[in-house]
Order: structure tokens, then sequence, then C-alpha cells
């Protein structure tokens, strides 16, 4: 025990030094085991940064550059950074739901993110360094969803994409602050449709229906009235944004693959707890999945009317059928860290390497960014974690978190 | 569901339970938590009680005993939960002063709880009643596997819960109610004594007939209470907060105390590293604090801080959510620097102590109980999961015949969910906390009765 | 700064038709603070029809004999204090509460000039303030300059800058918008809507007038988003901005020093944290114009503890005086006592900044509005306030 708390000392004494000219120096993290996503594991391995990037990523007899700065990592495990495809943080949630409109696709989830949230740096804390923050589950159809590093020294150097999703929600979330007449004044804004599910629906039909209508602008010709929402939709319909669709039992998550197919665009299915009972029909749209808080037993989200019924079985059966998921906190109110809940799939049957990459490659995959980041590889950023231990083991902390090369863990 | 689901549990251990007399778990990595951890080891339990704690080549397994296979798992004793107030219909009575009240008569048997605990490896749980109270009625120490609380109870009248969470009112003003019960049962005492004595002397002045004798006693109402004032039995005592923490020191001078602690208490370490005894500890052992002036956050963990200070600790286990995980809390303990020894101790051999019991349950050793887990690895892990529980040498749990496992991890979903029970019941979320926890409604559950 | 010189300005003057207008007078203090940077010491104020004509050392002679001289004795004159922002106790007429988007509505129009709060102000050192729209509305629209009397207070001029929120007040649960990218949706399409043309009439015209520079900019912004969110805007529409409240300022610094702007400070409390206490001298510091500004009644407080958590007396009074003149687009007439400004001035025991200063008197337009005059002094010690004293 005493060894093993020098050695802490040492590697976070070295860190310390390394952070401060993190950018500049390159540095040398040896002796760790390495899971690099998407291959297999290098025992004793050595991973070279320099700048930002990823400069060299190798087994023990990889050459190491005159001058660098070497961290001793032996007894670690270094793995990517994670990348959380559904992170309900961000911002403060009143601020995450227009409340004024069931339809707001236009809106920017980017102008409401607080770069110094707590959710930043809890993330940070857990070796989260990219999130996909979409707009709250109070409206039909959200708005724009952006994907952002957890940290940076001003907000514009956290955003990888500032406009990377639509999201829509099915279910009853979006209709539970609306009311009948009724219910109170008819001047109150939530006098409105839709309160029931078959008007979510509705509310999503339209939309995308009256966007299909409008006819494109011919260069020209006059623009048509500016309705910044309805050009947004387009560019779902035009398959050059991807829908987001929130729908957690199974009768959501069929009728979110049915209005994507009457429309004809792409759509992921969000928080999919249901996903086991519609395996085949998810198969056969070739829809990604996202399994929001594994960790939790039951229903997601603040309705928890959705009528899901969660299994353990979830991930090994979407695994067998070849049904592509990523592993995320969703919108789960009491979703554990991010590692952890990649920690409960594999406590329900996942391969830990399958676990790892369902936090780390593929939502980099699916988030368009895996350029940058999901894996450790040469030229990719230097996003990276230095655990404890196994990361899927109960007892690992990330002893210290990189982002761009940046050491972002304030102290240990 | 719940009901359903606890009586197909039984029925299968019903079969299993009868006149194993000897059964020898062979194979495994014998993790005894005080003694050695013995390699392909065997532990032979006969009439309940362990009989041989050996290596394979050292045990001769008689040919009469029941084989409980365990090569490649580990083997360990079954976990101690020294205060929980799970499994219960009603933890709270309304009224606060009721030390007369027993457990006995709110444990459901078919409570998810109890079923869960089995699940996770707990083979004793010490139910006392919840924490909204003053004087609040006597525990009772059972075994989470029975039809019945008869078949259920280890022991009884392991003392009376006490507490100073104020529930309404202020916090002196519990403080005041709660000395103010004391005071009212020991002047209760006082004159019954003085009356017995007055009788006495009236006997020997002959004002009374000698044949006569004196033929009163404590009120059944107050006994447990009288039993308390005079240190005859143990109270248990919940302090929610560091603003509590000297009165309940103050109180532990007067009487046989155990200090149980609310979740958020990391500012109380230093007076209870002074105070010394062991405590135990909410299920909530790790959490976040603000630092008012840099508004950062500090994650605090409470085994981590007692380890440092010296004071002993015994770990608790939550009704739902991961900290109803044996592996989940030690996971905890370990990942904030707490020794993995003094972790498995902490839900093993610890609260035995506390509850007295040291001798019996906590440890794997000749002559102590036959309440033995068979786990598919080491207990720290996720991916482990418990295979068999034995409690007295029966054989109560099987993970192959847990139905509830079976249906959440049906290999064929589509038949497993024909046969879902109507589950939808309402009721369901008073017993089941565990089933609530994604859900911001369901924050009125169990979890925010304050325990 | 050319004090002297100003005596060649010095004119005759015609008689008023209003006495106390027109009566000169000439005001003496041990020290008469003239601007931040320029403090005379035995120096003397000639004051009338409202305005300081002459400020120095060397009193005229003219104006010796005309004037009707009030001696303040051991005094510190300053400038009166302008407040950069304030409801007053209209905060309910100045936002509408069924649309969040009301550019053009003018302050001017709901002012009440018996308002108590208003006429509060002297006794606080407040000669001025902006009487703007409140944050509750995302564009709640222009504000008014308007200062206190005897009495009852004045318009001074009717539209100042146009004020914009993007705080959690303006983000209204039963009307749009209900969060920070609804706020800035709302502006952003209503600014290109202006600059394309596409969106025309009065709240239209306010927004052209923001773009093309004609028309400041007061954004209400507290947190780190709302401040970033403002400087969005700022960027991507070309306007110059001043931040109100900015409670996070310090985190979002570079950004504020890179695109120049400025900031009006909430008030200071003592019992809060140390953060926002030394974001004063952080902001002077990095070069950031700001002024204080928030409840009237701790505005003199709020600068003292500033000092006292490291910013230069110098800047804590500029920021009491000058710079929200400045910022207000009003220097030429308030903010400092130079010839030909407004004769709004205070007369504390010491300097301001040190709170066992007691508040004498309150001076706008020439009148006295609170406090008192001075005693009447023996002639010798009149006499010995003409010697020229030195100029610091």
């Amino acid at each position: 025990m005493n060894a093993r708390f020098v050695a802490t000392l040492t590697l976070s004494a070295a860190l310390a030094s390394a952070a401060a000219t993190a950018q500049e120096r390159t540095t040398v993290f040896t002796g760790a085991r390495i899971l690099p996503a998407g291959r297999p594991a290098i025992e004793n391995g050595v991973l070279v940064v320099a700048g930002g990037k990823i400069q060299a990523i190798g087994g023990s007899s990889l050459p190491r550059p005159d001058g660098a700065t070497t961290v001793d990592c032996s007894g670690r495990t270094i793995t990517p950074g994670l990348i959380d495809a559904s992170f309900r943080g961000g911002a403060d949630p009143a601020d995450l739901n227009e409340q004024s409109d069931e339809v707001t696709p236009h809106l920017r989830v980017l102008d409401s993110l607080d770069p110094e949230d707590r959710s930043f740096e809890r993330a940070r804390a857990g070796g989260v360094t990219t999130v996909h923050v979409m707009p709250g589950t109070r409206n039909v159809i959200g708005g724009l969803g952006c994907v952002v590093k957890t940290w940076g020294t001003d907000p514009a150097t956290m955003v990888l994409n500032a406009e990377a999703s639509l999201r829509i929600v099915m279910g009853t979330e979006p209709s539970m602050g609306n009311r009948a007449i009724r219910g109170g004044s008819v001047d109150s804004m939530y006098y409105r449709r839709p309160t029931t599910r078959m008007g979510v629906v509705w509310e999503a039909r339209k939309a995308f229906f009256d966007a299909k209508q409008e006819p494109e602008t011919v260069p020209g010709q006059a623009p048509p009235a500016a309705n910044p929402g309805r050009e947004v939709l387009k560019r779902v319909l035009r398959g050059s944004l991807t829908a987001y669709t929130t729908a957690r039992s199974e009768q959501d998550i069929r009728t979110a693959l049915r209005i994507a197919a009457e429309f004809g665009y792409q759509t992921v299915i969000d928080d999919a707890q249901d996903a086991y009972l519609v395996a085949d029909e998810l198969a056969a749209a070739k829809v990604m999945v996202l399994l929001g808080a594994p960790s939790a037993p039951t229903v997601a989200g603040t309705a928890g009317a959705d009528g899901s019924d969660p299994r353990f079985a979830t991930v090994r059966i979407l695994a067998e059928r070849g049904i592509p998921f990523v592993v995320t906190t969703g919108s789960n109110l009491s979703a554990l860290d991010l590692v952890r809940e990649a920690m409960f799939a594999a406590r329900n049957g996942l391969d830990p390497a399958k676990a790892l990459d369902a936090v780390t490659i593929l939502p980099a995959r699916l988030l368009g960014i895996d350029q940058r980041t999901g894996s450790l590889d040469v030229g990719k950023d230097a996003d990276f974690v230095v655990w404890s231990h196994d990361p899927l083991d109960p007892a690992a902390v990330a002893e210290s978190v990189f982002i761009d090369g940046n050491s972002v863990l304030a102290s240990r | 569901m719940n009901t359903r689901f606890s009586l197909v549990v039984a029925a299968c251990l019903a079969a299993s339970a009868a006149a194993q007399d000897l059964i020898a778990v062979k194979g495994g990595k014998v993790m005894t938590i005080t003694g050695p951890t013995i390699d392909d080891g065997v532990v032979l339990i006969q009439n309940g009680r362990i009989t041989k704690l050996g290596k394979s080549a050292d045990v001769e397994i008689p040919w009469a005993a029941k084989v409980v296979d365990a090569t490649g798992k580990v083997v360990m004793p079954t976990w101690v939960v020294a205060h929980s107030q799970g499994g219960q219909r009603g933890f709270n009575e309304n009224m606060q002063n009721v030390p007369w009240l027993s457990v006995a008569d709110a444990i459901d048997p078919a409570a998810v709880y109890f079923e869960d605990a089995l699940r996770n490896g707990v083979g004793t749980i010490h139910v006392l009643p919840g924490n909204q109270t003053l004087l609040g009625g006597s525990g009772l120490v059972v075994r989470p596997a029975g039809r019945t609380v008869e078949d259920m109870a280890v022991s009884g009248n392991t003392g009376i819960k006490m507490s100073l969470f104020a529930a309404g009112g202020g916090r002196l003003q519990q403080i005041r109610k709660l000395r103010r019960a004391l005071d009212d049962v020991r002047e209760y005492l006082a004159d019954f004594d003085r009356r017995k004595a007055e009788f006495e002397k009236e006997k020997a002045a002959g004002a009374i007939a000698a044949d006569k004798t004196w033929t009163e006693e404590i009120d059944r109402t107050k006994k447990g209470a009288c039993d308390l004032v005079q240190k005859k039995t143990k109270g248990w005592l919940f302090v929610p907060s560091v603003a509590e923490i000297d009165e309940a020191l103050r109180l532990d001078k007067e009487l046989d105390l155990q200090i149980v602690l609310g979740a958020n208490i990391d500012d109380a370490v230093p007076q209870l590293a002074k105070f010394g005894k062991p405590v135990i500890l909410d299920d909530t052992i790790e959490y976040f604090e603000t630092d008012e002036e840099t508004q950062k956050e500090k994650k605090v963990c409470t085994p981590k801080l007692l380890a440092d200070a010296g004071v002993p600790f015994a770990l608790t286990l939550g009704a739902g959510g991961p900290t109803s995980y044996p592996w989940w809390q030690l996971g905890t303990c370990v990942r904030n620097g707490v020794d993995r020894r003094m972790a498995l101790e902490a839900l093993t051999i610890v609260p035995a102590r506390l509850l007295g019991m040291e001798a019996q349950i906590g440890s794997l050793a000749e002559g102590k109980l036959g309440n033995v887990q068979v786990l598919t690895g080491d207990p720290l892990q996720a991916t482990t999961w418990v295979e068999t529980v034995l409690l007295e040498g029966e054989v109560v749990y099987d993970r192959a015949k847990d139905p509830r496992l079976q249906y959440l991890f049906a290999e064929d979903v589509k038949k497993a969910s024909d046969k879902k029970p109507t589950d939808k019941a309402p009721e369901k979320a008073a017993e089941k906390p565990a089933e609530k926890r994604g859900d911001a409604a369901g924050q009125g559950e169990p979890k925010a009765e304050v325990k | 700064m050319h004090l002297r010189s100003s005596l060649a300005l010095l004119v005759p003057f015609v008689v008023a038709v209003e006495r106390s207008a027109a009566q000169e007078l000439l005001l003496k203090a041990r020290r008469i603070v003239v601007a931040a940077d320029a403090v005379l010491t035995d120096g003397a104020l000639l004051v009338q029809q409202g305005k300081v004509v002459w400020v120095g050392t060397d009193i005229p002679a003219d104006a010796r004999s005309r004037a009707k001289a009030i001696d303040y004795g051991e005094a510190t004159i300053v400038p009166g204090f302008v407040l950069a922002e304030t409801t007053l106790d209209q905060d309910a007429d100045l936002a509408e509460g069924a649309l969040a988007f009301t550019p053009d509505l003018r302050a001017a129009e709901a002012f009440d000039p018996w308002d108590e709060r208003l006429l509060a102000l002297p006794a606080l050192g407040i000669t001025s303030c902006a009487f703007s729209p409140s944050p509750r509305n995302v564009a709640g629209g222009i504000a008014a300059f308007v200062k206190p009397g005897k009495d009852r207070g004045a318009i001074a001029a009717a539209e100042l800058h146009l004020s914009l929120s993007l705080t959690g007040a303006a983000r209204n649960p039963e009307r749009q918008p209900t969060s920070l990218m609804g706020a800035m949706d709302l502006l952003r399409t209503t600014f290109t809507a202006a600059r394309t043309g596409t969106r025309t009439g009065p709240d239209a015209a306010v927004m052209h007038q923001v773009l093309q520079g004609s028309r400041p900019v007061f954004v209400h912004a507290d947190t780190w988003a709302e401040i970033n969110a403002a400087l969005d805007l700022s960027r991507d529409f070309g306007f110059a901005v001043v931040l109100v409240g900015a409670r996070e300022a310090g985190k979002a610094l570079p950004r504020i020093v890179q695109q120049k702007a400025s900031v009006v400070l909430d008030t200071l409390v003592p019992e809060g944290r140390l953060e926002p206490l030394r974001l004063p001298a952080r902001l002077a510091e990095a070069g950031v114009p700001f002024c204080f500004a928030g409840q009237p009644e701790k505005l003199r407080l709020s600068a003292a503890l500033a000092v006292r958590n490291g910013l230069d007396r110098r800047t804590a009074l500029q920021a009491l005086t000058r710079m929200p003149a400045l910022l207000l687009d009003q220097q030429q007439v308030v903010g400092s006592l130079r010839q030909g400004s407004a004769a709004d001035f205070v007369v504390f025991t010491g300097d301001p900044l040190d709170l066992d200063a007691a508040h004498v008197a309150t001076w706008v337009d020439g009148v006295r509005i609170a406090g008192t005059d001075p005693a009447p002094k023996p002639a010798a010690s009149a006499a010995s306030a003409t010697v020229a004293g030195d100029r610091r």
C-alpha cells in the first residue's frame, strides 16, 4: 500500500510538470496497459504526445523521441477519453427546453451551453472528454444538438460540431406541461397541443409534412418567407443532418421508426430502453441505438410513465443481432458516471472490450468525430485517461485526464 | 409480482432445504476474511455449523455429504448488514415514542428487499424501525430467507431504535423530546422502585401480611425503554448530521449506544476520531460537496475519512440502486483509497461484532454458522454474480433457479414477456424503490423518507 | 486640465429670470475633485445657470465680488455619482408582461417624476441615472437619462441605449422565450431580419440603429454562458456591447478584452464570496472600462469594497462618476466638474471611498437638493481660502 501511494505521488508530480508545457513539449507515457479502442490491448504500452496530438503509440519497443518528458504509468490503464453520445448536462436544465413552442428545430443548444456547468467538471473527473448535448425532452422537436469537449480555455475551443443533430422526442414528456382548457387560463401559453402521445406524433408529422411541402428555394426567385425551423427539417430530409429520436418504450420506438420511414430520413434511437423488443425492426431499419444508463433497472427520463420495461438482456441481444449501439448516460436522472454505465453493460453480459468501444470509438463514429478523437491513434487529438485500475473495475478512478494534451483534472 | 417471485424462490428452496445436515463446498478460493485465503479449499458444514475448513488435499469429504462444486469460484462468508429499515411495510410509526413496538410486526417476508439481499449474497440483516422516531421500537436480526418472520428471525430484542432526526419541529425540540422521554422512563423506574421498597418496608413492619409478595411488573410498554436507561439493552441511535453529533456523544455516556450515521457526515469525523468507537454508515458513502468560496466541487468518501482517522466502521447497503450491491460499496471504498481488506471487513466481521454475533457470523471459521456464499469471481468486480448462498448449511439461493434473473436475462424475450406478470399494480412502487430510481417522480419513495 | 486658461473664457453673464439659477455661486472646499485625475486643494467652483462656469484655485476678483460664496471648509467636493442602470421604484412598469421583444418601448414614457426612489438618490450621492427597461424582457426597450430634483425629478435625455437581457429574469416560464437558446434565437432572428430588411416597423428600426452603430446596446448578462452569448451577438452583428451585471465576467475576461466590451457591475456585498469582490480590480488590470451600479443604497459601499479588495482609488472614483457618464454617452454633461459640466456634485466630510466620510450635501444643476449649507464662518477663514493652493 505504501509503495503504491508513493508511486501515485510520483505520477501526479510528473503529470503536473508535464501539463504545464503540454502543448509544446513531447511527453511519453510508458508502462501502462493501453486499451486503444477498436483494436487489441497493448501491454506495457508507450504513448507519445506532442502539440496536443498523439504522435506515436505502440509496445515497449517503440522508439522514444529525444528530449521527451517520460511519465511512468506502470500498473495503470490508459484508454481514449470517453465520449457520451447523449449527455443531459451542459447547461441549466431550464435553458435546454424552450417551452414556448413544441417544435423549435432551429434552436441551437450551443447558445444555452454553460462552459462552467458543473456537469462538465463531473464528466471530466469521470474520464469523459467529449459529449453530445441535445436540447431537453420537453419539446417534440427540440432543436440542434452540439458536440463539445468537456474542457476548453474558451467555449469556442470546446466545440467540435455546433450543429450535430436534431432532437425529436416521442412518448409522454413533450405533452406533459400542456393542458386542456379546463386545466387553467386560456391565455396561458401551455394551453395548447399536444396533450397526448398521439398529439406528439401529430406535431412531428405536421412539421416534416410542412417542410416537405415547401418548395426548395430556386436561385433567381424570391425565397419563401424565412422559416429557419423548416430549413433545419429540410436538412434532415436531405440527409445532411442526423435526427436523434428519443423513444423508450416499444411503441415509441416503433413510432420513431415509422415516422422516419414515412418521410425517408435517417434517425438514431436515443434512450432505447425497449430496443430488445424491436430488435428485428431496428436491424431492418439499420438504425443506431443509444442505450441510456444500463445501470438503471427501469424507466429513464422524468416522465417515468413511458412504460418501457428494461432488461439486463438488452445489451446481449443487441450485440447478437448486430444492431449497432453505444452506451450513454442519457436522460436518466440517476445515471452514474459513463464509465460505470459501461461497467454495468459489461455486467449484463457485454464483452468488456465492446463495452469500452461503446463509450469511445463507436460514439465517435456516430457523431462523425472519429477523425479527431475516440481512439488512441496517431494524428488524433491527445484525449485520453490514465486509470488506476481497468476502467470497468468498480475501483477504477481516473487519475489523470487529458484533453488536447492538457491535463484537465484540477488536482488529485 | 413481488409476492409471486418470492413464493417461487421459497418453493424452490423448500425442496432443497430439508435435512441437509452435511454439506461440503469444494474447490473454490476460500476467502475466510479473518484468516488466510485458501486456494482450492473445502468448507465442511454439519448441522448448520462449519466443522472443517482447509485445503482440498487436507480435508476429507465424508461420502454422505452433499457437495457444492465451487471450482474456479470464490467462497466467502455471506454479508452482514448491521442497520437496515428495509423489508418492512411502513418502517416509520406515526407516533414518535413507541419503544414497545417491534419490527417483527412490520417485516414482510415477501418483500423484494429480502429477495434482492439474498441475490446479493447478504446472509444477515439487522432490521430496525425507521429514522423518523424518538424511541422507535426494537429491532430483529433476520436472514433474508423464509416464509414467515419466525423462519427468518435469527435473534430478537437487539435493542431500541433511537433517532436525533428532527421530524417536524427543530433539532433542539427533538433533543428535548428525547431527553424528556428518557427522563420519564427514569422517573417511572424510580417510582416503581420506591413503591416496591415501601411495600417491603411495610411488610417488614407487619403492615402487610407476610404471605403477600410484590406482584407488580414493569409496564409492558415501558419495559424496553427501562432496559435502555438501565443499560440492559442497546440503543441504536441515528445521527443525521454533524450538528447532532455532540448530543449523540453525550447520550453515549448515559446509555449503551451504537451510533448510526446519516449520509452527509464528513464534518463530524474529528469528533468521531476522539470518540473512537465503531460507527455504522449510511448506504450513501460517496457524495459531492461544494466549497462556498471557490464554488468548486469536492468528492467526499466517508469510509476513507473514517479510515484515515482510525475510526472503525461498518458499511450498509441501500434498497435498490447501485448502493444495494456489495461490490459497488466495496469498490467505492477501494477507488477512494480505503484498503481492500478493511472494506471487506466492514461488511462482514465488523457488523457481526456490532451485533454481538462475531462468534457466529462474519467470517469463515470452524465452529461458526455455515453462512457461505459462492461467487463467480472476485467479490469486488461488477461482472461477478452470486451463484449459491448457504445459510446455516442450507442452500437458500441458487442463481440458476432465480426467476427474476431468468426474467431479466431471458434468452427468448418475446416468450418471457408473454409470461410477464402483471406488475403494474400501484402498490409496486411502495415496495420496490429500486425500480423507481430513474424517475424524478420516484423521489418520493423510501429514499426520500428520511432514514 | 486647463484650469487656469478657463479664466479667459469667463464671460460677463446676463441676469437670469430665475434668481436661484441666475445667482452666481462660489463654492469652496478643502478638496475639489474635478475629475478622478484632477484634484484641487483649496479650490473653488463657480456655478451659474446650473452649470460649472469656472473651476480653479485663483478665484477671479469679479467673481469673488459678485458671487455668493458658500464655503464647505474642510470638506471634499466630488462630481455627483452616475447610476448607469436602474428601474427606480417602477420595475413593474418597465417590462411588458406578454411580450419579451419590445425594443421600441421607451422607459421615458414610464417615468414618474415623483418616484420616491429617485428623490432618495441625492442623499446617496447620486445625481443622475439611466432609467432603464427592466431586465425581465429580452429586448426591453430604450433607457432614459433622468435626474432627481428638489421635489420632483426630470428627464434630461429621453433616449439613451437599447437595453437587452439574457439573464434568468428574461427567461419567463410563461411566455416566449423560456430558455437562453430561445432568447438568443429571438435576438439573432430579429437582428438578421433588420439587417436583411425582411422586417419593418418601429422595433426593426431600433435594431437597425444598433446595426448602424447609432444606438448603443446594454446587455444584461450574469453567467459565463450569458456573457458569451452577449459577446456572440456583439461579434456577429458588429456592435459594441456594455455588459450589465456580468457576475462571472472574470471567467470571460480574455473575450471581454478582445471584443472591447464594457461592464456595468452589480452591487458588491461584503458577506459575499471573494471572487466578485475582486472582479473590479481584475477588470481594471485588464483595462476593461467598468462602472459600479446595482442598488443605489450600496453604490458607495460597492466602490469602497472594491478598493478594499485591490482596486485603486482613482479608478474606483472614476467608476462612480466619469465611467458611467462615458458608458451612457453623457460625459459632456455629467461625471466630472469641468467647465461646462452640469453643476452636479456631492460634498462629503472626506474621501467618499472611506465609509467614515459623512455625506454633507448634494447639488444637482446648481441647486442644493439634499443635505445642508455650511455653517457661517468667521471672515478670517474665508480670507485664507484665497491663498493659492497646490493643485495636487
